[in-house]
């Protein structure tokens, strides 16, 4: 075989195609991840930082829609306890979230128990079970609202029909425990899904032989949900209460579809009475420390929930 | 491609330097295109009215009409606030009652346009003139306005031989044998503007007021206001049904429409839309002068005016546009006629508009001897009437009272709100 001289090998000539120099400037792991990253950070900053800063702002503000503002502290969140209105919608807050959390706990185990049976049409039920927390919230709480309009109400009408009200049946909108009734039902209705769904994950994933093993051992039905159920359901139901209480905390659509916040301000939420005192009264200041109010409490239910999680996962 | 000439590179330069340093477009570039945002009329007839002259005026001036219609008060406020935060939005836009007065820095001065409009139409009447001239300068343009008076099922009237009611008082005895008939007296108590339309009227009637015509001290807390709310109390107990405490602006014109009231307090459009949807009801349903009470016969009148945002970058065609639908006689009568009564000309010379003999019905509308006022009156027309009207303190104040507040407290805790803002 002859001996190939050195300057015989074909070199590339000139520079790398500039595709090639971006191939390889890609290839680098530091440059790579910051490229990847960099949409999501963008949207994070823009979709949520932004607004957030703005927000903050304007609690520190007496700002007023149109109309230019000065730095004002936190003379807004101190002056909101003056008001009647944010004090009632304080109280609502917790009874709402409160009531209608424990409802879908509650529920949402039993549904999931139930779901986890071996049950005819399977698919098709799991499937009709998640409709409600499909179908956009305005418009099923505007099906609602018809339900439980003092004209029109298919729910008075069924209950009198039935024998079970004394006409004209309960004014669901507009007495406050009617009211408050009324919000928390169609909350529960259309959060219960995301609680049995997310519940029957974490029933499916434990491990059959243990429920054999308690059987063998003689523990029976209710022995086994309390003892080996709920216990290894623990996990999944605190990151799901976690979810729920934020979102229930801050739900703006049923209540604002179905009472307006109404009679009274009963049923106002902090989404609720910072809209109307934003929108309706033009105090965007007010409005947005309405808004504000419950965040530091909320992180400190996020940072106790994700440590309870963390330290179960250990 | 063709060769571009120096000459032809200089033109186009030169051209293009000039239009970034001066920020307005050629001609050829500008949009005469225009936005308007109104609200779903209460008579249907007049929106599709709207749109049909929006067409012609297209057509005569080559300025491209947009208009939005959007529901009733709530979603047009949350429509102007976000257009003003954005300093983005429609050109023109409806406004109601003092709304001028609370986006007064934002509102393009108009006196120009309402002075040749009251040349021809003569002066706008008082209520437009309280909501749309502010502060010495007109900043939106009187459009119509409408009143409310009492709409009632004249047939059940007759058949239970009822007598109809002249005052409040009257209501009452009437009221308590409709709701002994199953057709209750539907006046809302809830947080809309329909609930503040009828409050206005009972506390006028009784003497009362919520803010001084000084328009700096509340005079909420007063014998008047404890026989206007003592006035309530029996109506809700022995005339109407809880329902009223969550109605909106529309559930009082449905139930009489639905077969259900028997009286209620508004403008005539409960009756407008039950006659154009061929409703059973409609026959029956008729109107009758406003009440009145120991100080008189008062009544709301509620003006609608069309402003310019600053932010627009048409002013100039969105003036056109206002001269086109109100100034020519011909066209705003023709706007007027398809409002079917519920939108009035705002016009002096206007007043005894044909539109009234058009249905024997609209005879109340008239209003001999009575007293038309906006919200908040005595107290001269500002941005604070309107945040004391947006803060919903009136209907507030008589919910607590009929869900068992005691008088006194509800009227203190409107007196401290009324205070709250006048103070703000």
């Amino acid at each position: 075989m002859a001996a190939v001289r050195a300057d015989e090998i074909p070199v590339p000539r000139g520079r790398p195609r500039p595709v090639a120099r971006l191939r390889t400037w890609l290839d680098r792991e530091s440059v790579l991840g910051p490229v990847l990253v960099t949409p999501a950070m963008l949207l994070l900053v823009l979709l949520v930082a932004y607004p957030f800063v703005m927000a903050l702002y304007f609690s520190l503000s007496n700002a007023f829609i149109g109309r230019p503002s000065h730095f004002i502290g936190i003379r807004n969140f101190v002056h909101l306890w003056d008001s009647d209105a944010f004090r009632q919608t304080f109280q609502n807050a917790f009874v709402f979230t409160g009531i209608a959390v424990a409802f879908k706990v509650v529920l949402g185990i039993i549904l999931a128990l139930l779901l986890n049976e071996q049950l005819w049409f399977k698919r098709m039920i799991r499937g009709a079970v998640l409709l409600p927390w499909v179908i956009p919230t305005a418009l099923s709480t505007l099906g609602w609202w018809w339900m439980f309009n003092s004209l029109y109400s298919v729910v008075n009408w069924t209950g009198l029909a039935l024998g079970l009200m004394d006409p004209p049946g309960p004014n669901w909108l507009g007495q406050r425990y009617y009211a408050m009734a009324a919000v928390i039902i169609v909350n529960v209705w259309r959060g219960l899904p995301f609680f049995a769904i997310t519940i029957l994950a974490g029933l499916v994933a434990i491990p059959k032989e243990i429920y054999e093993a308690a059987h063998a051992d003689g523990a029976g039905a209710n022995a086994r949900f309390w003892h080996i159920t709920l216990p290894m359901l623990k996990p999944v139901l605190a990151v799901v209460v976690l979810f729920s209480t934020i979102f229930t905390f801050s739900d703006f659509n049923i209540v604002y579809v179905l009472t307006h916040g109404g009679p009274i301000n009963s049923t106002h939420l902090f989404a609720t009475l910072s809209r109307m005192l934003v929108i309706d009264v033009g105090r965007l200041g007010e409005g947005a420390a309405v808004s504000l109010y419950l965040f530091p409490l909320l992180v400190f239910v996020v940072w106790a929930q994700l440590r309870f999680v963390r330290k179960h996962a250990n | 491609m063709h060769p571009v000439s120096r000459r032809q590179f200089l033109t186009t330069a030169t051209g293009l330097a000039g239009i970034l340093a001066s920020g307005v477009p050629p001609a050829w570039g500008q949009s005469r295109e225009i936005s308007y945002l109104c609200w779903n009329n209460f008579a249907p007839a007049s929106d599709k009215k709207l749109s049909e002259i929006g067409q012609r005026f297209t057509k005569d001036t080559g300025i491209k009409l947009k208009i939005d219609h959007i529901s009733h008060m709530g979603p047009q406020q949350a429509k102007y606030a976000s257009e003003v935060q954005t300093q983005a939005g429609h050109d023109l836009v409806e406004m109601r009652m003092h709304f001028p007065w609370l986006y007064e820095p934002q509102l393009v001065d108009v006196s120009d346009v309402v002075g040749e409009l009251e040349k021809k139409h003569g002066k706008a009447i008082g209520s437009a003139y309280e909501g749309a001239h502010v502060n010495g300068a007109w900043r939106a343009v009187p459009q119509y306005h409408g009143m409310f008076l009492a709409t009632y099922r004249e047939d059940l009237f007759k058949k239970a031989s009822l007598k109809v009611p002249d005052t409040w008082e009257d209501l009452y005895t009437v009221g308590k044998e409709l709701k002994k008939m199953g057709n209750p007296v539907g006046i809302p108590i809830s947080q809309n503007y329909d609930s503040i339309s009828t409050a206005g009227p009972v506390l006028w009637s009784f003497g009362g007021q919520e803010v001084d015509k000084d328009g700096k001290t509340v005079r909420i807390n007063s014998a008047a206001t404890v026989q206007t709310i003592e006035w309530y109390k029996k109506m809700f107990r022995d005339c109407m049904e809880p329902e009223v405490l969550s109605w909106s602006d529309a559930s009082n014109n449905e139930s009489i429409q639905q077969g259900k009231a028997g009286w209620i307090h508004n403008p005539v459009s409960a009756y407008i839309v039950a006659k154009q949807r061929k409703l059973v009801t409609a026959d029956g349903i008729n109107h009758h002068r406003s009440l009145g009470g120991p100080h008189g016969r008062h009544e709301t009148d509620t003006p609608r005016h069309i402003g310019i945002w600053k932010f627009s970058k048409n002013i100039d065609a969105s003036k056109e546009w206002i001269r086109y639908l109100l100034g020519k006689r011909e066209t705003y009568d023709e706007y007027i006629m398809a409002g079917d009564a519920f939108n009035l000309p705002v016009y002096e010379k206007l007043q005894d508009h044909p539109v009234l003999r058009t249905d024997p019905k609209y005879a109340a509308l008239r209003g001999e001897g009575v007293q038309y006022h906006t919200y908040g009156w005595p107290a001269p027309a500002s941005d604070k009437v309107q945040l004391i009207t947006n803060s919903y303190i009136l209907p507030n104040m008589i919910a607590k009272a009929v869900t068992g507040t005691s008088t006194k407290d509800s009227i203190a805790w409107a007196e401290t709100e009324m205070k709250k803002i006048l103070a703000g």
